[in-house]
């Protein structure tokens, strides 16, 4: 693993989205620290309204007078806790279902993985939009479950065609000729070498959670004001983008560098961890 | 003596349809306590296949056995054992080890890891007390600093270190069969030496029972009690050690034993036995080896020999056994 972070260190692109991932972890981790105000506080709702970035305000405020950086770094905790809660949701149920595919081979492959097409033959915006619509309300934590069960198919693909190619080595029959069942082969033999694939595509679900989240939130369907998301901000600021352009701006910038950064830590990994890919 | 372990007509086959791959077909043979029993052939005699098939180790499909095929340990057929009570006969009381330790070790977990797992998949016993066996297993196969080295990962390893950690994993749950698979092919001459001395030390004293394969007659001649000669996917000689070296009855087994460099014989070319062997597909009708055998005659194309009596441990699957007088000088 230190050969991993050796090679992911080397890479320009990857240590850019090591810091950009970093700053964003720690400003939303800091964020009751780091905000000049209250994220929820109408400060003035009389001269307060939609003021330009200043010293003050180096965002700006939004239409009900609240400080627009404080709103974005409460933002981040909120779009980041969702999107690693679902992923590691995703990414634990997408392994299990991929590991028992790959595994057991046969009938409960072919029904799982058959399964799985038929589901992802379903557009996941409009399979979302329909849960959220007849699930009014659904909460931070509803959200995560709902994002969560519905991105765990690509994973679990992922995971159970590495188990096809791990099966047929030595190690794995060699394994089983000492009387290791099914259970202990996934476990402990399997799922350690199994490490590489799953870090890699649950840093790049972070990024797709995100824009899923905050497209969600846009409509209204996600995160319900006035908490915080960078989704809800941006369709706040959506009314006022002739006035105050900066209300939608800033979450927006916030996204695309989210995104771009937990994308390219995705894509560096992935050639840290696999030299083929190079 | 009861056979510990009695394989009857074991038949592996691959593929299906026109082109079925017979590699295992009809192999019989008893395994005594506290024998070695050596197994040898060349390339794709069905050595392996064997090995696997005993321990049901063959992908099914494309792999098949043969309904009729009787692996009988204690009172039990293998073949038709449930899997949960195959398990517990793989490792526990029949184990195999690789040829080639590299792969056979699971590169990403330590080496002690690796034995306890297999010790907790048959004993009911704590984390603790399975680390505890596994730096004693590592002793018993002589790896120096066992309570160092039991938190190694197989890479910090040499080939032959490797192997003698393979060799811990399979005896780590006292096997009364240990089937080794060309444990030394992949090490070098002098590594292989230590590596068979440990083996043959090992199985006397856990008073095991030993199958080791190898195409390497030397390596037989040195350890096995009895070796049988597969060609063709069949046993063709069986019989003690000694006896089959010294006077080996089937011709294949006599080119064998001709095609080894010597070093009191000075020769331009080393014997050779014409031909190829026939792919598994496509045996040819008869005596399998009669295409390339020097003493066939019209009988060994048209019939296929049983395995006949030559003494009374020693057998051969041969016709010259009945007609002694048709061999060539």
């Amino acid at each position: 693993m230190s050969g991993t972070l050796h090679r992911l260190l080397r890479q320009r692109r990857a240590r850019v989205a090591m810091a950009l991932v970093a700053l964003l972890c720690l400003a939303a981790a800091l964020a009751p620290w780091l905000v000049p105000y209250e994220p929820t506080a109408q400060l003035d709702l009389v001269r307060g309204q939609y003021l330009a970035p200043s010293a003050e305000h180096p965002f700006g405020t939004d239409f009900y007078s609240r400080d627009l950086l404080s709103r974005v770094l409460y933002g981040a905790r909120i779009s980041l806790a969702i999107a690693v809660l679902s992923v590691v949701l995703s990414v634990t149920i997408g392994t299990a279902v991929g590991l028992t595919a790959g595994l057991a081979g046969g009938v409960v492959d072919a029904v799982l993985m058959r399964a799985i097409d038929a589901a992802l033959a379903v557009p996941r915006v409009f399979l979302l939009l329909v849960v959220l619509v007849l699930w009014e309300n659904v909460g931070v934590v509803g959200l995560i479950a709902i994002l969560g069960l519905t991105s765990w198919f690509d994973a679990s693909r992922i995971v159970r065609a590495e188990v096809l190619s791990l099966k047929t080595r030595e190690f794995v029959v060699a394994a089983r000729a000492l009387g290791l069942g099914p259970p202990r082969l996934a476990l402990r033999h399997l799922l350690p070498n199994l490490a590489a694939p799953i870090i890699v595509t649950a840093t790049l679900g972070i990024g797709q959670i995100i824009l899923t989240e905050a497209a969600l939130s846009y409509l209204g369907l996600g995160v319900s004001p006035p908490t915080p998301s960078w989704g809800s901000i941006i369709a706040e600021g959506q009314q006022a983008l002739a006035v105050a352009p900066w209300v939608a701006a800033f979450p927006g910038v916030a996204i695309v560098v989210t995104v771009v950064g937990f994308s390219l830590l995705g894509d560096g990994l992935r050639d840290a961890i696999d030299p083929r890919a190079r | 003596m009861n056979p510990l372990l009695r394989v009857r007509d074991l038949r592996t086959s691959f593929g299906s349809g026109r082109s079925v791959a017979r590699a295992v077909d009809g192999v019989s043979f008893d395994l005594f306590p506290g024998e070695t029993l050596g197994i040898v052939g060349e390339s794709g005699c069905g050595k392996t296949v064997t090995a696997l098939s005993i321990l049901r180790l063959i992908p099914e499909p494309p792999g098949q056995i043969a309904d009729e095929s009787l692996v009988e340990y204690g009172d039990a057929n293998v073949m038709t054992l449930a899997p949960e009570e195959l398990r517990r006969i793989r490792g526990a009381e029949i184990a195999m080890i690789f040829q080639e330790p590299t792969t056979s070790l699971n590169p990403v977990l330590t080496v002690g890891t690796q034995i306890v797992e297999t010790l907790r998949a048959h004993r009911e016993i704590s984390r603790r007390e399975a680390r505890r066996r596994a730096v004693e297993a590592l002793e018993l196969v002589g790896i120096p600093d066992p309570d160092q080295r039991v938190d190694h990962y197989p890479h910090q390893m040499s080939g032959g270190m490797q192997q003698r950690v393979m060799i811990a994993m399979a005896l780590c749950c006292q096997p009364k069969i240990l089937i080794a698979d060309e444990p030394t092919t992949a090490l070098d001459v002098t590594i292989q030496a230590q590596i068979l001395e440990l083996l043959a030390d090992l199985k006397r004293r856990l008073d095991m029972a030993m199958i080791l394969i190898t195409h390497d007659l030397a390596v037989a001649a040195g350890i096995a009690d009895r070796v049988a000669v597969m060609y063709g996917g069949q046993i063709v000689e069986e019989g003690p050690a000694a006896t089959v070296f010294s006077n080996p009855e089937h011709p294949y087994t006599a080119a064998l034993l001709e095609a080894i460099p010597r070093l009191d014989r000075t020769a331009d070319r080393l014997p050779t036995i014409p031909g190829a062997v026939p792919p598994a597909s496509d045996w040819p009708p008869g005596c399998r080896f009669h295409p390339r055998c020097p003493h066939a005659w019209e009988q060994c194309a048209a019939e296929v020999p049983n395995p006949l009596g030559v003494a009374r441990d020693h057998r051969a699957r041969c016709w010259l056994v009945y007609e002694p007088g048709r061999r060539r000088p």
